[in-house]
This record gives structure tokens, sequence and C-alpha cells, in this order.
């Protein structure tokens, strides 16, 4: 079953948000984790960011380790390019590069920025439907009708895809009278060609899409939304206390004495 | 409500124009159907009813066209949506937006609508269609079926004053195309003009009162009652490759019932030594079983049909059988090619020749070139050796992909609705060319839910129903048996109703049909 795209499948406080409110606020929180480069404020703010997540969002814990794992490979390198390349005190050599003090501060908190933004992306897409994303954007910031239903065409595309993709290579295998029975071919040259088809086939059907799309009346004046996404004060209380929290871990970091920038590395 | 006056359309890149010089007055409330061969400018003639030709898809137009009022070809196709809805073939190209109760209300919200009375008209449209239990589902998991009356209802939902429709059953299996046909019948209103192109006319029910034929130059070769059109001038319609329905057909033929016909009796299909071996076949999906325990086994020189309902399990069957999936059971025997339902999905090549090509060479077989010339000549595909095959017309397209298949010489050749939304002409060259295949001395498996098409090319016949055999016998025994196809969900083509009148065998009677009917049209009218 394709999920692309869709929240998980019970209610939650997370999911009654508004999902332009918690992208909003999603994108003011990843852009205030670029201020800190010590590790304990982004710490302290995943100390408090997992529980929250996992309790507003009832995300099972495993469906959300599972999901950040993904980032651990990425942050895992940010720690170790830095840790090696930084310049300050060496506290360590390690295969006869020199592991700085400084460079393993910067990069821990490099890395613990990557898994907490990882982590809230995760959370904000297994809350938010995506077509209702596209009509809170149409509705609310307003993003315009051409736009928002191009995307939304793109994505019943999009889930017809991997069921396409499938048939296209097994129809395209079967015309190899050399073919091994049971496995599908995987080298270069035939994952081109069922590609090059999965690309002349999507697009003729974006065409068709598009045409159909007109044929109702797209583009036409004024339009309304018959369900509309709500948004209301539960929503600005929402973003005020996300924020707020977020402020007030910075602020006692700051006061704490931890807190570094890159001016003050 | 539509009026049109001396219109030609030609396309860049064309040589010749699609529809020359045609005159149509449709009034309020009137239906007309419109037919003609292949590449005749039926959908054409519907595009630019729709605004879309010339407006988004480039053209020469020429005439007028006015409808509901507003000239078509310049009234830009958004605004024109208000009094015209439209219904195309395929519901993967219509549903644009992921659940039901969206995709039914668009038209509604982009015409600004109040949003409090959208709710109540979306409820009204899906029950008026037989689409109310589908309100809360969503697009993607709709069948072939729903999805074209989900698609139906977001078209009526702004109430039109004009619908057209473009083979809007072609794709569907007969049961669904019943339940469509119904839906679209219930949706022509007295205050509603529709144009409609379809190929499916037996499974219509009831047709048009107005015909509207195209000629192959296309101009308009007659228009009138339907009853007077089809039967009058039914030798024409023959000759132009449009289906037609069975009353028609016979009176093309010259006769007036399917018992009159002379029918010499054929020699039955030897069978050869068996090619394919298949048990226990079993697929599952998820939690589904998909495919359960099914056996078969294909002799050289028989065509075996797999029919029964879309998700009865054939074309699973036939991916089992050439080894393209996992399933438990065996499969043994000679090698084993197959063509798919859509073409495109199998072209490999980026010109005719070296598609058919491909597979010689890849068996490294040392005839390639006379292989090759002889499948081009064959599948009538000369003249067409240095196109690209994605940018053939829907026939071509279909022939390339037989022909690229049986020249692999394969011992088991499968076939996945190689007739799917071809003209007559098209079907019945697919439909030669398959048994040709097996009077060669190949087994062939076809997958198809056109019985007529059974009952000219097949031996025997496999009855699928929930991924188990139903049944398997002898394509007379099995089209006789009516407690089994309505088991099987499978109602019985006039044409095969006609031949239980009679005491030959099906495929002679389908055979002495269509020589009769070629033989009424080669002579001069």
């Amino acid at each position: 079953m394709n999920r692309l795209g869709r929240a998980l499948p019970h209610d939650s406080l997370l999911h009654r948000r508004n999902p332009t409110v918690k992208l909003a606020v999603f994108f003011v929180v990843s852009v205030l984790l670029l201020v800190p480069v010590d590790p304990w404020t982004p710490l302290a703010l995943l100390v408090v960011a997992v529980p929250a997540v996992l309790a507003a969002g009832r995300i099972p814990w495993q469906t959300l380790g599972a999901a950040a794992l993904l980032f651990g490979p990425f942050a895992c390198s940010l720690l170790a390019v830095n840790a090696v390349t930084r310049d300050g005190p060496v506290v360590a050599e390690v295969l006869g590069l020199e592991v700085t003090g400084t460079g393993v501060a910067i990069g821990a908190a490099l890395a613990l920025r990557t898994v907490l933004v990882g982590i809230l992306a995760v959370a904000f897409s297994l809350t938010t439907d995506g077509a209702r994303l596209m009509t809170s954007l149409h509705q609310h910031a307003r993003l315009g009708a051409r736009p928002t239903f191009a995307v939304l065409a793109g994505y019943r595309v999009l889930e017809d895809l991997p069921e396409r993709w499938m048939t296209i290579r097994q129809a395209q295998s079967v015309r190899d009278p050399r073919r091994r029975a049971g496995t599908l071919p995987r080298d270069p040259g035939s994952l081109t060609r069922a590609a090059f088809t999965l690309l002349v086939v999507a697009l003729r059907q974006g065409e068709r899409m598009a045409i159909a799309m007109e044929t109702r009346g797209l583009g036409s004046g004024p339009r309304t939304v018959h369900r509309p996404v709500a948004l209301d004060r539960r929503d600005a209380v929402f973003a005020a206390v996300v924020l707020g929290v977020c402020a007030l871990v910075v602020l006692a970091s700051w006061h704490v004495g931890v807190l570094r920038t890159w001016d003050t590395v | 409500m539509i009026e049109v006056r001396g219109l030609g359309v030609s396309f860049p890149g064309s040589s010749s124009p699609v529809l020359r010089d045609v005159d149509l007055d449709v009034a309020p409330g009137e239906q007309v159907l419109v037919l003609a061969g292949s590449g005749a400018g039926k959908s054409t003639l519907l595009r630019v009813l729709a605004g879309i030709v010339p407006q988004v898809v480039d053209a020469q137009v020429t005439g007028h066209v006015l409808v509901a009022g507003l000239d078509a070809t310049t009234t830009p196709t958004a605004d024109l949506a208000t009094k015209v809805g439209t219904l195309t073939q395929d519901p993967a190209d219509q549903l644009c937006l992921p659940t039901v109760l969206d995709e039914v209300a668009f038209a509604l919200e982009n015409r600004g609508v109040d949003p409090a009375l959208i709710g109540p008209a979306v409820e009204r449209t899906l029950a008026a269609v037989g689409a109310a239990h589908l309100a809360h589902r969503r697009t993607a998991e709709l069948s072939g079926g729903e999805g074209q009356r989900i698609a139906l209802a977001a078209a009526l939902v702004a109430d039109p004053r004009v619908l057209l429709l473009d083979e809007p059953t072609a794709l569907l299996d007969p049961a669904a195309a019943r339940a469509v046909a119904a839906a679209v019948r219930a949706a022509a209103g007295a205050d509603r003009s529709t144009v409609m192109v379809e190929h499916r006319l037996d499974e219509l029910g009831r047709l048009p009162a107005r015909v509207l034929v195209l000629g192959p130059d296309g101009r308009v070769r007659s228009d009138g009652a339907t009853q007077e059109v089809l039967h009058d001038d039914s030798r024409t319609l023959a000759q132009l490759g449009t289906w037609l329905p069975l009353s028609a057909e016979l009176s093309a033929a010259g006769v007036g019932a399917l018992g009159q016909l002379p029918v010499a009796p054929g020699s039955p299909s030897r069978s050869g030594p068996r090619v394919l071996r298949a048990r226990g076949l079993t697929v599952r999906r998820g939690s589904r079983t998909v495919l359960d325990g099914v056996d078969l086994d294909v002799h050289a020189g028989r065509v075996t049909a797999v029919v029964g309902l879309n998700g009865s399990g054939k074309s699973t069957l036939l991916l089992a059988l050439a080894g393209l999936l996992t399933a438990a059971g065996t499969v043994s025997g000679g090698s084993v090619g197959l063509v798919f339902q859509h073409p495109e999905h199998q072209f490999l090549a980026r010109t005719v020749r070296d598609e058919i090509t491909w597979g010689p060479r890849r068996a490294r077989a040392t005839d390639v070139d006379d292989r090759v010339a002889g499948a081009l000549d064959a599948y009538r595909l000369t003249g067409l050796e240095d196109r690209d095959p994605f940018r053939l017309s829907g026939g071509q397209q279909r022939r390339l992909s037989l022909a690229a298949m049986a020249v692999c010489g394969h011992d088991v050749l499968l076939a996945d609705e190689p007739t799917f939304g071809q003209d007559r002409r098209t079907s019945a060259a697919s439909a030669d060319s398959l048994r040709r295949l097996a009077d060669e001395g190949r087994g062939v498996v076809l997958v198809t839910h056109d019985l007529r098409l059974v009952g000219e090319v097949a031996d025997d016949v496999l009855v699928l129903r929930g991924g188990q055999v139903l049944a398997h016998g002898p394509v007379d025994a099995v089209l006789a048996d009516d407690g089994l196809l309505a088991r099987a969900g499978l109602p019985l083509p006039p044409v095969l109703a006609a031949w239980r009148t009679t005491d030959h065998r099906l495929r002679d009677v389908l055979r002495a049909l269509h020589a009769a009917a070629d033989r009424a049209t080669s002579v001069p009218a």
C-alpha cells in the first residue's frame, strides 16, 4: 500500500493543526537552529522535542526512531568531518588525523541539529495529509489554483508510479528471449529503458490530466473551497507554545553560558 | 445547442485534414452517436466542441463552432466548461485529485459556487450515477468501472448543457461497461444534449436516436435517424471498420437473422504436443490470494482463452505463466512470450525496425533480416520502418507489439487483452494473427473480456472467478452454459445469443458473418 504523502491513520493534536501553520513553525524552528553551534542547545531542544512530538502526534516511537535513523548516517558524517577539520586544541589522534575539541563540539552540534530537523520533518509528514496541505496553502498562503492543482495531479501520477514501473519492467523483460524466469533485469541499460518509458507514459498522462482539469473549469475565475482547512485560535496557541519553548531553551542555554554561535565559537 | 458549420481541422505536420467541411446541429436534449473508423476524427470533433482543439492542442481550424451560444474555437476551455461536460476513456486521465469528494466537487469550486451548496450537489450527483457508496474512497483505490462513474459524476456535477462522451466504456469489462452505459443513459436529460463516440454498441443497451457517420476523409458520410442509417448504410459502415450492433451487421451481411446465413463447416484445430504445463499456480498479494491453485496445459496449435471479470486473476495468471512474478506451483515447458495490454509499456527501441529486430538479435538468431521483413509484411508495418514506436497510432502500436513478440519464435505466446480499446478492423487483425500463430504450431493463451473474440479464435476457454478456475472446456460448451456465464459475471453478447439458435460451430458462424460482411462491402455501392 502506497502511503506516500499520507498522514498516519489516527487523530492527534498535531493531526488537527493547520498544515500551513505547522509548515511555517517547522520552517522558523529550522532557521532558529542555525544559530547555536554548541552541542548542548540542540541536545536540550531534542530532549524536549522527542517526547513532545511522540505525545502530540501519537506517533509510535518505533516509527519515529526508524525515520530518524535515516538521518543518522548524514549526522555521523557531519560529526566526523568537523571533528578532524576544525582548528583548536587536539584531544585525540585517530588514523593519523588530529581530532580537535572545537571540531567535536561543532560536529556534535551540527549532527544533533540534523537529527532534530529530521525528526521534526518526519513528525510533520506523519501528521499531515499532502492534499490537505496543498488545499491549506491555496487557502491560507495564497498559493495559486494552477500550481496547487498541478501538484495534486502530480501526486496522483506519483501514486500510480510504483505499479506502473513494475509493469513496464515486466513488459520489457519478457522481450528478451534469453531472460531468466523469476528475475527482472537490473542492468543500467534495462533500467534506463524502463525509466524512459515510464517518463513518456507519465508525461502523457500528465498532459491528459491537465486537459481534464481545464474541461472542469480550472482557471475560469475566482474559486471556492468546499471542504476548507480550519484555521483558528488553537493554531495560534500551537505556534506560540512551540516557538516560545524553543526561545526559552535557547535563552536558558545562553543564561547557563553554554550557548555558542559562529561569532563566539 | 450545438451549431457547427464548415468545420475543418488539420494538425501541424499532418498531410491531410482530420475533419473537412463538417456541419452538425444538435437541438437541446438531443442525443447523437458519432461513428467512424480509426483516425477519422471522431475524438477531434469532440475536442473541438470542448474547446480543447485548437486552444490547448494546436491545430488549424476553419469554419464556425457554436456550443451553447459560445464560440468554442475562441472561448477559453475553462470558461466553456460552464456549459460543457466531458468524459473520456481512461479514469486515470480524469481523476486528478486524491479523494472522490474533492474530485466531484472540483468543477463547482472552479465556478465559485457557494461552499454550502457544493456538498449536497456532490451527494446528489454521486447518487445519480450509482456511486453514493464511493463517496469516502480515495480515487487511487477505485476499479476502472468505479473510476469511470466518478469521472462521469465530476463531469455532471455542474449540470452542463452539453455532455461530450469519448468512448466512456472502452476500457471496462462487460459488467462494468453496462453499468457505466446505464449511468450515461440516465445522465441524458430533456435539456441536456449529448454527443457520444462509442465502439461497444451492444453494451449501450439503447442507442441514441441519431447517428452521425464520418468517412475516412473526415467528411460527414451520413447523418440521420439511427435505425435508418444503421440499416440502410450498414454496408458502408462495415466498410469503414466501425463496430456495428448485431442487427446492422446482419443487414450488412444481407440476412435478417443469423440462422439464415450460409455456414460452411471449417476444419477443427489440430492439437499438437503439450508445450506448457502449469500445476497449482498460486499467487498472493499481502493477505489476498489473487490466483488460487490453477492448473493449465497449453498445446501447440490451440488457442486457450482466459475469461472472467476484472480482478478475477486473468492477468496474474499470464504473468505467472511467463515467470514474471513469484508464484507457488510449477510451470514447465517451452519458451514463453507475452504481449502486454498497453503496447507502449513494451517498446524498447526508437524505430519500428529496431523494435522488431530486438528479440531475434538478443536470441542471436541467424536469419534476423528475413524474419523482420516477414513480420513487417505480415503485420502491415511496411512503410513505417523508421517511425518512432511511441508516435504510432493505437492500432499500429498494437500490430507492432504483436509483430515484435511473434518474430521471436516462442513455443507459447500469451496475450493480455490484445483488442482492448481498438476498432473493429484492428481487433479483427489482432485476432487473425493470434489464430495464425496457433495454426503455425504454437500454443496461444489469450486473456480477454470480449466473448465474441473468444468465439472467433479460441479452442478452449478457462473461466476464472476470484482467482479460482470456475470451468475449463471447449469453447462451444462453455459459451453455451448460461449458469456458468452468470456465475462468472459475464453477460452474453447478442451475437452469441443468436448463435445458440443455429446448429453450427460458433467459430464457423462468426467467420461466415465476417466473410458475408466483407463480401458485401467489396461490392461497389
